[in-house]
């Protein structure tokens, strides 16, 4: 039986009806229309699908909606503020983090949460903390790198702050 | 000496990698620029600014749409009906019991679409839509299912009841070459074939690389060395997996598909459902990565039937298990047997040489790419004779086909060992043996065309002086080269260009966009021509109805070729803007140039009329619009009078010349290997947009370091994959990424792409596996020919002195049992 899932993505309240055995990433995607969540393997393993559950990054592709009730969703959507691009989402841009651009929402959302964690990350923690994230066209350095030049950016106050769960900005 | 360095520190954020950029002239590397050198030389050129490409805001919002993302009233879902067997007659198929469940909308088979067979640019009509009575492997399809939800879908496919008589699978490519092996196809001789093949047996396609007498010559040759050297299945892992969408309106279809070959998609759609071309749109969304693996045609004629049947839209989309055994392009199992005849001071006198292709059940394009393999295990080597043969051999596992650079790797990786193997043989170190042996300009290549420019060699010299510039060396560590090259692979390819109403500019063109930015730097040469910027212009792109024919994104063609298109049409509407802009300053149009969004007079800094003003003249009457097709550039001039199975690369054309350096940690105890640097230095021609020209590298790099030691496809003797999941099949990530360091040597080619310009998608790819091999017998003093070089094989061989190429004559891949420490060693995360 479907059950009514009431949860807030990107600042928004949102609400469905779920059936039990439905993932949050099939939920973000196919009922709210939130497709920049990406699918690529359906098993934990390349993290495009990666969102922010209250803050901790979550594969939602193995993660039951209803888990996500009253809970607050960062998905890559929810990343840039009204007055433009997050500092991860320009570093990526300007850095040469994105070439497909598949792998990216799930990958911002990981550097998201990193930098969450560490605001002055070394490249070692950065390194970690995007391993669960594949990439097939950059060869990682770029992103990389990326992380690194907006964690100064944002650490230099010049940026829009990572705020999390509520989106950037 | 002029050196072009491209601050990369500049473009980006520092260290992400160095590169610079030789002049053909330069003797040797520069040093590459680092954060720490902040200001440019005063006598060098100004920084190249940041380059951003079009798309790359829609992608880093989530903004953009790929395949799977798009919405339609009604849609519909579809599952496949896969063999899930590698080789079996179908004795029975029975539909009615999953036609009466709820949703299920339409199903088909091959009962329901026409008989045609099909095959890859026509080497061997050997396909069907669905199978026809028997499955060759694991991933064919039997049937299809629409469904209201992807569950039903799901339902429906299962209950599909197929009773199969399993029948032996063929496995060993040497075995299903002998007289009397059974057959992948019984009835290969009523197949209709491209005229230069002669398909027979279990060969789908040979191709010859000949030139002189090499059996003579190896007679006569005082040192000969013949090894074996055997690669596995691989694959292209785009991180997005292959989804199409059909949607019909009347007798006409749109074909959302994630294809990197837009109009070879259309044909092949059009030719199966027996329509013509004109009633088949085929547009790409966003494509989430390709590396090949989407080429090609794979399922846009089943989803295009399915959603006539089902008379609404229907979509597909792979799960990753079907993504790793369906789609007919894995990178090949290879064999090479290489015998090299040398003279006492180590030039090479002949080549001999037999590769075997494991092109799976179907021929797909892998009769071409013997042909390209055959052409690397010559190698950019002064070869005065040369026999090499390359059979495509059907198996039933999943075909093989073009992905990036196909066959080049795993050749360049059997041939640059054997170069390292030769090199010692008579007391030369790897360098030495290639200052002796690699092309000059206008030394005659396999086929004799002649090679233009010294780019092997400076290639060789840029990456090893740069190698040489670390650290020292310590326990455990050490370096290993290869060199190498690939071709350019000139074609017909179409592009409009148009001035709208207020001076913008667009691109319409029918490239297709995989995400390597090449359709994204169009603009970069547009706006060169018309004294624009290249974010003045929009592009329209990889829809079939909107822009002119492109091969699409394959064989590193975009910008060699469409870039050639769009440079054309740029001109064209030069010479219409100058003659407007004659009459409007009347001035002479030979006196005028375009400049900073303006039409200008020479020399008359004020005697100028902006681009814009010129726009809105011309659309009270002509139009500002033009096309472009340039011919493709001829194919070197070549002697391959001797060889057979001639399918178009008897030369290479415009080829780029490399060689990487890498720098290796093995622990011999286990077997790990752990690469730590990585040097590429690339003679790409010409470089047209520094950051694009680096992605590619740093990316290539990396893929390729995953080909080399953990990427490698497990099958069991019933021939299926065992390792089909990314839980089972390991890719590099970030904790695995070395550091890259990026050298362009410039060498303008005469046949080139625009400015001289040469390939740059797939080179990257080609020698970094090979490098680590001589990088791990430089550590340890023993061989590992199997590739990939896992931490088993690396260790059985240090340990046993097994160097794994024996296996070739049991299936590929290791032993079941060899699973757990193929998932859980190697490079891995952490």
């Amino acid at each position: 039986m479907p059950e009514l899932l009431r949860m807030t993505v990107d600042g928004l309240p949102l609400s469905a009806f779920v059936d039990p055995g439905r993932t949050l990433l099939r939920v973000l995607r196919d009922d709210l229309g939130r497709t920049g969540t990406k699918e690529g393997c359906d098993d934990s393993e390349c993290g495009a699908c990666m969102v922010l559950v209250d803050g901790q990054p979550v594969n939602s592709c193995s993660y039951l909606a209803l888990q996500a009730a009253g809970r607050e969703i960062t998905t890559v959507e929810g990343l840039a503020g009204a007055d433009g691009l997050h500092p991860l989402q320009r570093a990526f841009l300007e850095g040469g983090g994105i070439q497909c651009g598949f792998c990216t929402p799930g990958m911002l959302i990981s550097a998201l949460a990193l930098l969450q964690a560490d605001p002055d990350p070394s490249e070692e923690f950065i390194r970690d903390g995007l391993a669960g994230n594949l990439c097939r066209c950059t060869g990682y350095q770029p992103i990389i790198q990326a992380v690194l030049h907006a964690a100064a950016e944002m650490r230099a106050g010049d940026g829009v702050p990572a705020t999390g769960s509520s989106g950037g900005g | 000496m002029q050196a072009r360095p491209i601050r990369i520190a500049d473009l980006v954020s520092p260290r992400i990698a160095a590169a610079h950029i030789l002049d053909q002239d330069d003797e040797e590397a520069e040093a590459p620029v680092t954060e720490n050198d902040q200001q440019p030389p005063a006598d060098l050129p100004a920084p190249t600014p940041p380059w951003i490409r079009a798309d790359g805001q829609a992608k880093a919002t989530g903004q953009a749409r790929y395949t799977a993302d798009l919405a339609f009233p009604g849609l519909a879902h579809a599952r496949l009906l896969l063999a899930g067997r590698a080789h079996a007659r179908i004795v029975s198929l029975d539909t009615t019991r999953a036609r009466s469940l709820p949703g299920v909308l339409a199903i088909l088979t091959q009962d329901d679409v026409p008989e045609h067979r099909y095959g890859s640019f026509g080497y061997v009509l050997d396909r069907t839509l669905f199978a026809r009575d028997v499955v060759r492997f694991e991933g064919e399809v039997v049937a299809a299912v629409a469904a209201l939800t992807p569950e039903q879908a799901a339902a429906g496919v299962a209950a599909i009841e197929v009773e199969y008589e399993d029948l032996p699978p063929i496995l060993d490519v040497e075995a299903a070459l002998r007289p009397g092996s059974p057959l992948v196809h019984p009835a290969i001789d009523t197949y209709g074939h491209d005229p230069n093949l002669e398909p027979a047996g279990n060969l789908a396609g040979r191709s010859t690389i000949v030139k002189g007498d090499a059996a003579a010559a190896i007679a006569a040759a005082p040192i000969v060395v013949r090894e074996r050297y055997v690669a596995d299945m691989a694959h292209p892992v785009p991180i997005e997996p292959h989804a199409v969408t059909a949607d019909w309106s009347g007798d006409r279809v749109t074909v959302f598909s994630s294809t990197q070959v837009p109009f070879a998609a259309r044909s092949r759609t059009a030719e199966v459902l027996e329509i013509p071309e004109h009633r088949v749109r085929v547009v790409v969304s966003h494509l989430g990565g390709g590396f090949g693996g989407k080429c090609d045609f794979h399922f846009e004629g089943h989803v295009a039937a399915l959603a006539r049947a089902a008379r609404r839209p229907v979509r597909l989309v792979l799960t990753r298990h079907e993504e790793f055994i369906a789609p007919d392009k894995v990178t090949h199992g290879m064999v090479v047997d290489v015998e090299t005849g040398l003279d006492a001071d180590g030039t090479i006198l002949a080549r001999k040489a037999r590769i075997l292709l494991d092109c799976g059940a179907y021929a797909s394009d892998t009769p071409v790419l013997g042909q390209i393999a055959a052409m690397m295990i010559a190698g950019p080597y002064r070869i005065p004779a040369v026999d090499i043969e390359a059979l495509s051999i059907y198996t039933n596992r999943t075909p093989s086909g073009s992905v990036r650079a196909p066959t080049g790797p795993q050749a360049c990786w059997a041939v640059e060992q054997h170069h390292d193997v030769l090199a010692a043989r008579v007391g030369l170190d790897p360098v030495a043996f290639r200052r002796l042996n690699l092309v000059h300009d206008g030394d005659e290549g396999p086929t004799r065309q002649r090679h233009e420019g010294d780019g092997a060699h400076q290639t060789l010299e840029a990456a090893v002086d740069r190698i040489q510039q670390g650290e020292p060396l310590g326990p455990g560590e050490s370096i290993g080269i290869a060199a190498g090259w690939w071709f350019s692979a000139p074609g017909p390819s179409g592009a409009f260009v148009r001035i709208e109403s207020d001076g913008s500019g667009r691109i319409v063109t029918g490239a297709q966009e995989n995400g390597t930015g090449a359709v994204m730097a169009l603009p970069i040469l547009a706006a060169e021509e018309l004294g624009m910027r290249p974010e003045d212009f929009a592009i329209t792109y990889q829809d079939t109805d909107t822009g002119p024919y492109d091969g699409g994104s394959s064989g590193s063609q975009t910008t060699f070729n469409n870039g050639r298109a769009v440079i054309e049409a740029a001109r064209e509407v030069k010479r219409q803007l100058l003659e407007l802009a004659a009459v409007a300053l009347e001035a002479n149009v030979a006196d005028l140039e375009l400049r900073d969004g303006h039409a200008g007079v020479v020399g008359s800094p004020d005697r100028r009329v902006s681009i814009a003003e010129l726009a809105t003249t011309a659309h009270g009457g002509a139009l500002l619009l033009a096309r472009g097709s340039g011919m493709p550039p001829d194919a070197p001039e070549h002697d391959a009078s001797a060889c057979v199975g001639r399918l178009g690369f008897e030369s290479f054309a415009a080829p780029t010349f490399f060689c990487h350096a890498v720098r290796i940690r093995l622990d011999p105890a286990t077997g790990i290997v752990r690469t730590t640097k990585v040097i590429t230095a690339t003679d790409v021609g010409r470089v047209l947009n520094a950051p694009g020209a680096l992605g590619q590298m740093t990316g290539g790099v990396v893929m390729a370091l995953g080909n080399a030691t953990l990427e490698g496809t497990v099958f069991g003797a019933d021939g299926l994959q065992r390792n089909a999941s990314l839980l089972d099949y390991k890719l590099l990530t970030t904790a695995d990424a070395p550091e890259i360091e990026a050298i362009f040597i410039e060498n303008p080619a005469s046949n080139g792409g625009p400015r001289g310009s040469k390939g740059v998608g797939e080179p990257p790819i080609v020698p970094t596996a090979a490098a680590i091999a001589n990088a791990i017998t430089a550590a340890t003093g023993v061989r590992v020919r199997r590739l990939p070089m896992t931490p088993e094989r690396v260790w059985r061989a240090i340990t046993t002195g097994d160097d794994g190429a024996a296996e070739a004559n049991a299936p590929f891949g290791p032993s079941e049992t060899a699973l757990a420490e193929l998932a859980g060693a190697g490079t891995g995360r952490r």
